[in-house]
């Protein structure tokens, strides 16, 4: 079902529901990668992947993916990554970011 | 007294039994454990010099602890005075019973407690020469003894900054441990003082304290609880860290027979239990490490090697740790504490699968001769003024070079490696030697020590690697780049990977000192401080990694270098975000010392990334 809000829309799926609990898989994650929280999906991180220049890998997108719940797509997409660390030295939020590809790649 | 035998024997005697008893089961367990491909290493090589090679080791490492020596003299002198006194007491005591029984093969607490049952020996003058020797020995335990008190009172007059934090089980065995020398020399000084006999310690000690009738309750009791103490230490040992003790001896033989560790993470069996229990916990590792009272929890190598013998969970320690390989390479017993931690990283993360599968094909079928192919790396391309400099040296050498990794470049790995899943990395290997072989170059020289210590390592290319520090400096012994001393000071980080990773420290620093001054740095080459931000690093938060950079920038700006240079792109990328020094790379400080005026290429951050 989707409503109809000026003229775009929002999926059933991807509205924000404050209500609902976390899936424990994506509590564990928070729990292990704490600095997680800290994303703000800036894209920083995707501007320099070096999985990027090959493949979908767009770890803000991970993320962003695990926050809707969408934990299966999300280990799909971060089996890309080669850990090479470069977002991480680019992310402004001190994000661990190979630590928590690590993490989300085994959930 | 002609007995050779009294009740008091018995507590050590137990207590030597006990441990032989438990010492055998353990053993047989890990050498159980061993690979067949170990084994055979352990037949062909038993009768031959490493065997001898070993004993002397044994000897000088087990015993005289000369690589303490070396780290710090006070800490070498004690545990020489415990290790070597006591191995005197125990040779001395038995030689003694040999001369004067004329036996060998005598019962074990006879030697060990000879004063009580011979107070008094006669003989030539070899009879003053034994009892020197026994005494002296034992005030050489003593004097480490002492040594070791004031050590544990104030670990900063033996020149330690920090010291392990023992567990309980281990404080209670270093107590027994503790009372059986003073209890010894009390005892032997007894039985001096009632019976006479005693060298210069005893036989002076027993007359001033136990040389009256009143004092002759005290002998027995003394013996006692000498061999109390004893017996309890030896119970204690093989289940505490006093355990290194008989096992890096074994270590040091299977390790000079050429035995290797066996794959994947067993801490409890093969070779890696031995060198496992080969940590004294002695903790010269921690004033080693960059990272040392920074986190929630302390992950050092003496910590991290301690949960793994006693089964505890060390995930966090293996997971934060930089891998910076400080611990490892001035360790004295040599415990490869990098590999080990690796091997738990691979266990931890046994569910994560990578796949690489998307890379294209990166075969070239044909290319032109080329004298250098450059890769920078994925770091390198975050970093565009140190490939700027590098390409603009490069022709001012007039060599023709390739950049094959200019436009989009695949990791080389080894960022994987360290997160313990090298297995994972293969398409990405297989990538890069692809498009390295393929490049028909004569040389390859990469400005990444990350990717330099994967190549060298784990790739087998058909032209040999360089890091660009290396070939930089045979640029100017060649005299193709040609500068002038000028009047700058320099501070040099020596790259983890690059120093203790792949032991380059020269070349870099023959390169600055023909620039300008080469400032002493406190801590440098195999000493020299993580940056803060090493990949071996996987669950270290942000705000610790801060810290550390900011510790060895103020290592590194002690002497107010006007540039404080690397030769990483990641270490300069760190330490210039903190820095109130300027950090260059030595390609940028070399091109930038030009003498003619030249006008430097301007950086394109944008042209780097442009072929997305």
């Amino acid at each position: 079902m989707t409503k109809q809000y000026f003229g775009f829309s929002v999926l059933e799926q991807r509205s924000v529901n404050l209500d609902s609990e976390m899936p424990a898989e994506l509590e564990s994650l928070y729990q292990k990668e704490p600095s997680l929280r800290a994303c703000i999906a800036c894209g920083n991180c995707a501007a320099v992947c070096s999985a990027g220049h090959f493949a979908e890998m767009q770890f803000y997108r991970l993320n962003v993916m695990a926050r809707r719940g969408l934990l299966h797509e999300m280990v799909g997409k971060a089996a890309a990554c080669m850990l090479c660390g470069r977002c991480q030295m680019s992310c402004p939020r001190g994000v661990n970011i190979r630590h928590a590809v690590l993490m989300m790649s085994q959930l | 007294m002609d007995s050779k035998f009294h009740p008091f024997v018995l507590p050590f005697s137990i207590g030597f039994a006990l441990m032989l008893a438990v010492l055998t089961v353990r053993y047989v367990i890990w050498l159980r454990g061993l690979s067949s491909d170990n084994r055979k290493r352990i037949r062909s090589n038993f009768f031959t010099v490493n065997t001898w090679e070993a004993l002397v080791e044994i000897f000088r490492e087990s015993l005289v602890h000369l690589k303490i020596y070396k780290v710090n003299p006070m800490l070498g002198f004690m545990h020489m005075s415990l290790a070597f006194g006591w191995f005197l007491l125990i040779v001395g005591g038995k030689l003694e019973t040999w001369y004067y029984t004329g036996d060998f093969a005598n019962e074990m607490h006879y030697a060990i407690f000879f004063r009580y049952f011979e107070p008094v020996t006669s003989g030539f003058w070899m009879n003053g020469v034994m009892v020197f020797f026994m005494e002296f020995a034992l005030l050489m335990v003593l004097t480490g003894l002492i040594l070791a008190l004031a050590k544990r009172i104030r670990k900063k007059l033996m020149g330690m900054q920090n010291t392990t934090r023992h567990s309980s089980g281990n404080r209670i065995a270093l107590t027994f441990l503790w009372f059986i020398f003073p209890l010894r020399l009390f005892a032997e000084s007894a039985t001096a003082g009632q019976h006479g006999g005693g060298g210069f310690l005893t036989a002076n000690l027993g007359a001033w304290l136990f040389g009256g009738d009143s004092a002759a309750s005290w002998e027995l009791p003394l013996w006692w609880a000498y061999s109390i103490s004893l017996g309890l230490f030896f119970i204690a040992l093989p289940f505490s860290r006093y355990l290194h003790i008989p096992t890096e001896m074994v270590l040091i033989l299977l390790r000079r027979w050429g035995l290797e560790s066996e794959k994947g993470f067993n801490p409890n069996k093969g070779l890696q239990a031995f060198e496992v229990h080969s940590c004294s916990s002695c903790g010269i590792c921690l004033d080693a490490c960059p990272a040392i009272n920074i986190g929630q929890e302390a992950f050092q190598a003496s910590y991290f090697v301690r949960g793994v013998r006693e089964n505890s969970e060390v995930e966090a320690k293996a997971t934060s740790c930089l891998s910076c390989g400080s611990c490892t390479a001035i360790c004295p017993v040599g415990v490869d504490v990098e590999q080990l931690r690796l091997d738990k990283r691979s266990d931890i993360f046994t569910k994560a699968r990578f796949s690489h599968s998307y890379l294209p094909g990166s075969m070239t079928l044909w290319r032109d001769t080329t004298e250098v192919v450059l890769f920078t790396g994925c770091m390198g391309r975050s970093n565009p003024k140190t490939t700027v400099a590098f390409k603009a040296l490069l022709k001012e050498a007039g060599l023709s070079f390739v950049h094959v990794d200019e436009k989009d470049g695949v990791c080389c790995g080894r960022p994987m490696a360290l997160a313990g899943a090298l297995d994972q990395s293969l398409m990405m290997k297989e990538y890069n030697s692809n498009l390295i072989n393929g490049q028909n170059g004569q040389v390859l020289v990469t400005s990444c020590p990350i990717c330099f210590k994967y190549f060298t390592e784990e790739y087998n290319l058909n032209i040999p690697v360089m890091h660009h520090s290396q070939f930089l400096w045979e640029l100017m012994k060649k005299g193709k780049i040609k500068r002038d001393s000028r009047d700058l000071k320099f501070a040099y980080h020596d790259p983890c990977e690059l120093g203790r990773g792949s032991g380059c420290y020269e070349p870099p620093r023959s390169v600055l000192a023909q620039l300008g001054e080469l400032l002493p740095v406190d801590k440098e080459r195999d000493k020299a401080l993580c940056c803060g931000n090493n990949l071996g690093s996987l669950s270290l938060p942000e705000s610790d990694r801060r810290q550390i950079t900011a510790r060895t920038l103020a290592v590194l700006s002690a002497n107010e270098p006007d540039y404080i240079v690397s030769s990483c792109p990641l270490c300069k990328q760190t330490l210039a975000r903190q820095s109130s020094v300027e950090v260059k790379d030595l390609a940028e400080i070399l091109l930038e010392t030009k003498p003619l005026r030249v006008k430097v290429p301007s950086y394109s951050y944008v042209h780097q990334e442009a072929g997305r």
